[in-house]
């Protein structure tokens, strides 16, 4: 055994020497015309880049990749106008993408017909139950449900599952199926999904998941078909900067309102602008709790909660009877019981966590939006910028209850998961914020004065150039760049368009350094792959499900801070599998909803005449990576043109869980399990003629995940 | 086992050098680890972290049989105290606690000593948001939701792996999850079966041309990494997991954690260097019509407990250097509320398995269910706090150098552990 070791670790040795022998000789016998990485790029090649290569940038980082004849239509046009053209999405029509958008109905639906069509079925249930409206079908269905089995109501995901919600691999130990579950259990819980499903169908009503399945289509339909290919890249980085996760109780049905509202319109207008407007999103005051902060000395609703709690009564409990609460409730929407989709099985609500100074969003503003982490404020300065914040919050948060909405009236419904200022949860004490007094009794005018001081703020300049110039130039910006970006946000008061100009026009943006330098992100990857391909797509979440698998699903970032924007984020082992995987699937056509077709782009070449497949293969590298792959991979390519198909596979060892188990959301957590389960039974790639098979790899080459 | 295994794969893929000219970078740093002590200062330790997800009530999966509050606040879900020939009844731990009737396979290992259960612990942060709440038992910093990172993706920080193993830590979901998100690499596999290319009838020379592609331009870090994972996929390949047979007689459940818990053991077993599994399984939530004895809480216990027997019968004497830890973002009311079910609470319990756990006792001190005694008026109190025992498996079976670093802003003292790893 021994001597077995020794020799086999000697052999490795051998062979490792015999490795650096022949990459020597490789490197010294190929004459590398282009080459692969962008380091290696620097040295061998002239200084600026060619005019070909000019473009191909520009549609790369103002864009998501280029479209067969975008190249041309850009040289065609000029640069300096193509910039100028994208800087000005509003003069763009852009007739293709908003078709492709038109029957996603909820995009165009404000919050409170969102919570309306689109109701959770716990909280619809407990709506109905309160009216007296509850059928009898839906009541008995109820009471049977989960017992002797499982735990989930429909529609109520298990925590875990509250955290990752639809359109959203789900975890495969996520499940609730058990099988061990007696049957009739089983029965109970789809008979109670089947009257939930039609009490839908009859109202008219559809599942909540589907708001965001919907946002996330919207995002993957304009990103490959807009002419707006700049706002789309906007969109995708203040969204990012500005971080909201879905999977966050109310955050599902206010985030299409985030989208539409908040960061669209303000993605290259002042950055003060755009700040201002998320403070106020309901979206992000949601997600850091700032909607709850408020002032310890406010003067009704705390006392009482916790006398309530002190009784160990839930609040609902306490709230429920009688015309005095009843009154307070008008007066404080906000402070009806919590209705958070992530607790909604319990009839009677747990108390949350105590009215008081929330910090979270404080504390976020400060070192993500605004200053950066090494911004120069202090803790002290995050308490004081809570403080200005409180009563900063969201009428009817999370809908309001059926009962709220007809004390409230038909404004008030209207009004439902909308911004508002609660002067009775405000601090009105003096505050300092980096040194700047803000005076007692300000008010709603106090937050006003902290986005003031933030926005001018030089640690704010510096920070969003930093940012801005890592993701459009490289991921390690030069520091002469990022101070002159900077000089140009403070100079033109923080107008972003004019930051832009000053990157796109920069030395920095197109030098050699920068081109290729760029890890594309997931999301950037799959919109790419479909662009240069000119295929087509539904945006459905077949697609976004690949997103989600190579790492970057859409509004389900959990934490603040947003994707990451640097290539070691994305580059892992597990990641790169799938972006393989992922260009072989779509290249022979095995996501539904999205359509290549590579005979008519291969054909364009052949033009009905008899050509080599050599030829073919270097119209596809042509079209995918611009012609730029070394020698060798070319040559790798080649043989695989010529590669036999294998023998027909073999049916999958059945596995303890089987596949379909693994890929559906099957936790209870819908109430249309089947369709669900189709949806999310991946379909791998199967590719059987070499087109295919050469598309696929250089889709998956390591030059196609750079742009 | 476990290195005649390795050897045996280790010599295909020395076979295969000749033949492709790739050096076995992965393989060869993990054999080297195997075959010499001094790289891995002895035999490698893994943790298996396991969450439960939607907070499971640990009251009625350690029993308080000797809490008259207990069943006075419970009376249409409590668990019988325990009593020989009821199947209904808790199964005796102490003279104090008891399981739940179905955990047999928890209480087998207890009666020899390898489980350990850390009693009311949790998050001292009060939220009763499930979000939050895991949130927090995940970043390991309650209250802070701006923490980039989980403290397990801080523990793999904390200390460099002289093998570098592409497998060190790998989560059996579908995403990664925050408790291992952070700068250090780890691997999310929901199936092992999926971890290569999948190109139908020609996945194998599809895989052949990607393998060439990515094995030039040696300086790019797309192709570094293209190597490793074609390393690792291949090594994968050998273990073959689709042969792969359970030992001792172990029956894991069919379900999706059995799955997930089966495809950790293939991994141990395969010698790929496993240090951190990860997995969690949902379905605690019960607000309404939560059962007792029989009822859905003892439907998920079945299956928790039997997926976890099955794994420690299946690694036999691999568990000594395996543990086991369980977790669940907050516990539930004390009283039973109007649905026969349990809402949201606050302290929760533990279960820690080992062959090297001091096992057989419960730790932490017990708060009491008295009205006067319950947090907030309504929940078992915390008296440990979570990082206590993270800070305790962190430092004591998986080595880290530096407990500070991987719970910032806590001050972990070895003072504080409850000592049940030895």
């Amino acid at each position: 055994m021994r001597i077995f070791k020794q020799n086999f670790t000697a052999a490795v040795q051998v062979a490792r020497r015999a490795l650096a022998l022949v990459s020597i000789a490789a490197v010294f016998a190929t004459p590398l015309s282009i080459d692969v990485g962008a380091q290696e790029k620097t040295k061998s090649k002239a200084s600026r880049l060619s005019d070909a290569q000019r473009i191909l940038h520009l549609l790369n980082r103002l864009g998501f990749g280029a479209r067969p004849g975008d190249v041309e239509r850009v040289k065609a046009m000029g640069v300096e106008r193509y910039i100028e053209q994208q800087l000005n999405p509003g003069k763009i029509s852009d007739a293709l993408a908003e078709s492709k958008v038109k029957d996603l109905s909820t995009l165009s639906m404000s919050t409170a017909q969102l919570y309306e069509k689109y109701p959770q079925p716990g909280q619809l249930i407990r709506q109905l139950q309160r009216r007296g409206d509850l059928p009898d079908d839906l009541a008995v269905a109820r009471q049977n449900r989960g017992k002797a089995s499982e735990s989930q109501t429909p529609g109520q995901p298990a925590s875990g599952a509250s955290m990752m919600p639809e359109a959203m691999p789900r975890t495969a130990t996520e499940s609730n199926v058990s099988r061990a579950d007696s049957v009739g259990a089983g029965r109970n819980n789809e008979e109670y999904r089947r009257i939930i499903r039609d009490y839908y169908l009859q109202n008219g009503l559809q599942q909540p998941q589907r708001i965001t399945a919907e946002l996330q289509a919207s995002r993957i339909l304009r990103a490959v078909y807009s002419e707006r290919q700049l706002q789309e890249v906007l969109v995708d980085f203040w969204t990012n900067h500005f971080n909201v996760f879905a999977g966050k109780g109310a955050d599902r049905w206010l985030l299409t309102s985030y989208d539409r509202d908040t960061i669209r319109p303000n993605t290259m207008g002042k950055f003060h602008d755009l700040l201002l407007a998320t403070a106020q999103s309901p979206a992000m005051l949601f997600y850091l709790d700032n909607f709850q902060s408020a002032s310890p000395n406010a003067p009704v609703g705390g006392n009482r909660r916790n006398r309530a709690r002190a009784r160990g009564e839930s609040v609902l409990d306490s709230l429920s009877g009688g015309r005095r609460q009843e009154r307070r409730m008008n007066r404080y929407p906000e402070m009806r019981p919590a209705q958070d989709p992530n607790m909604p099985q319990a009839p009677a609500q747990p108390p949350r966590r105590p009215r008081g100074i929330n910090e979270n969003y404080a504390c976020e503003l400060m070192e993500l939006h605004t200053l950066g982490v090494d911004g120069g404020y202090t803790q002290k300065d995050v308490q004081e910028v809570a403080r200005c914040f409180t009563g900063w919050t969201i009428f009817a948060p999370r809908g309001g209850g059926a009962a709220a909405m007809t004390l409230m009236g038909k404004g008030a419904r209207e009004n439902a998961g909308k911004f508002y200022f609660n002067a009775r949860m405000h601090d009105e004490g003096e505050k300092t914020v980096l040194g700047q007094k803000i005076p007692a009794g300000g008010g709603m005018k106090d937050g006003l004065l902290v986005l003031d001081i933030l926005a001018r703020h030089p640690s704010t300049a510096n920070f969003i150039a930093k940012k801005i110039t890592r993701y459009f130039v490289q991921d390690n910006p030069p520091s002469a760049l990022i101070d002159r970006v900077a000089a140009q946000f403070s100079k033109s008061n923080g107008d972003i368009r004019e930051t832009l100009r000053a990157v796109f026009l920069s030395p920095e943006f197109d030098s050699p350094e920068a081109y290729r330098a760029k890890v594309k992100r997931p999301f950037e990857l799959a919109i790419s792959a479909i662009r240069t391909l000119g295929a087509e797509t539904n945006g459905g979440p077949q697609l976004h499900q690949w997103i989600a698998r190579m790492g970057e699903p859409l509004y389900l970032y959990q934490t603040p801070n947003g994707y990451s924007d640097t290539a070691e984020s994305w580059v892992n082992t597990g990641g790169l599998l799938e972006r393989l995987n992922f260009g072989l699937t779509l290249a022979s056509n095995r996501i539904p909803g999205t359509r290549v077709d590579l005979k008519s782009l291969a054909g364009a070449v052949a033009n009905g005449q008899a050509v080599d497949k050599a030829s073919i293969m270097d119209r596809f590298l042509n079209l995918i990576v611009a012609g730029e792959i070394s020698p060798r991979t070319r040559e790798t390519l080649l043989k695989q043109l010529d590669q036999e198909v294998g023998p027909p596979i073999q049916p999958v060892a059945v596995e303890p869980a089987s596949r379909a188990d693994n890929m559906a959301g099957n936790n209870g957590n819908n109430i249309q399990p089947r369709q669900r389960r189709q949806q999310f039974v991946r379909a791998d790639a199967n590719i059987t003629d070499p087109v295919t098979r050469i598309v696929g790899l250089i889709l998956g080459s390591p030059e196609f995940q750079r742009q | 086992m476990n290195r005649r295994f390795f050897l045996r794969s280790g010599g295909i893929a020395l076979a295969s050098i000749g033949v492709s000219l790739s050096a076995p970078s992965f393989l060869e740093r993990a054999l080297l680890a195997q075959t010499s002590d001094r790289l891995t200062g002895g035999r490698r330790k893994t943790l298996i972290a396991i969450f439960q997800r939607g907070a499971v009530d640990g009251l009625n999966m350690v029993v308080p049989h000797g809490e008259r509050a207990y069943y006075d606040l419970r009376p249409a879900i409590a668990i019988p105290k325990p009593q020989p020939g009821n199947a209904e009844a808790a199964l005796n731990l102490d003279s104090f606690f008891g399981l739940h009737p179905v955990l047999t396979p928890f209480k087998s290992l207890w009666d020899s000593k390898r489980l350990a259960i850390v009693n009311a612990v949790g998050s001292p942060d009060n939220t009763r948001s499930h979000f939050d709440a895991q949130d927090y038992m995940e970043s390991a910093t309650p209250g802070r939701k701006g923490t980039p990172d989980g403290w397990l993706n801080r523990y793999l920080q904390s200390k460099t792996d002289p093998t570098r193993s592409l497998f060190r830590a790998v989560s059996l979901t579908q995403t990664m999850p925050r408790i291992l998100q952070g700068s250090a690499t780890t691997l999310t596999i929901s199936n092992l079966a999926d971890f290569t290319i999948r190109a139908g009838r020609s996945s194998s020379s599809v895989q052949g041309g990607f393998e060439e592609i990515y094995d030039q331009s040696v300086n790019d870090v797309l192709s570094g990494t293209g190597k490793e994972t074609f390393e690792a996929v291949n090594f994968l390949k050998k273990a073959n997991p689709g042969q792969y047979q359970p030992e001792n007689g172990a029956q894991y459940p069919r379900s999706p954690f059995g799955n997930s818990l089966f495809q950790i053991a293939q991994l141990i077993k395969a010698g790929v260097g496993l240090e951190v599994a990860f997995t969690d399984v949902g379905g605690w939530d019960t607000h309404v019509n939560q059962g007792n004895s029989r009822g859905q809480l003892a439907n998920r216990l079945l299956d928790f407990s039997g997926g976890i027997g099955a794994l420690t019968t299946d690694l036999g004497k691999l568990m000594d250097d395996v543990v086991i830890l369980t977790m669940s973002e907050f516990g539930r009311t004390v009283r039973q509320n109007g649905n026969r079910g349990t809402d949201h609470g606050h302290a929760n319990a533990m279960f820690v398995i080992g062959n090297n756990v001091r096992g057989g006792k419960v730790y932490g001190r017990w708060p009491g269910l008295k009205s006067e005694q319950l947090y907030e008026g309504r929940d078992l109190a915390l008296t440990t706090d979570f990082r206590d025992v993270f800070g305790e498996v962190s430092r004591k079976h998986l080595g880290t150098p530096n407990v500070q670093a991987v719970f910032p802003g806590y001050n972990s003292s070895e003072s504080k552990f409850l000592n049940f790893l030895s």
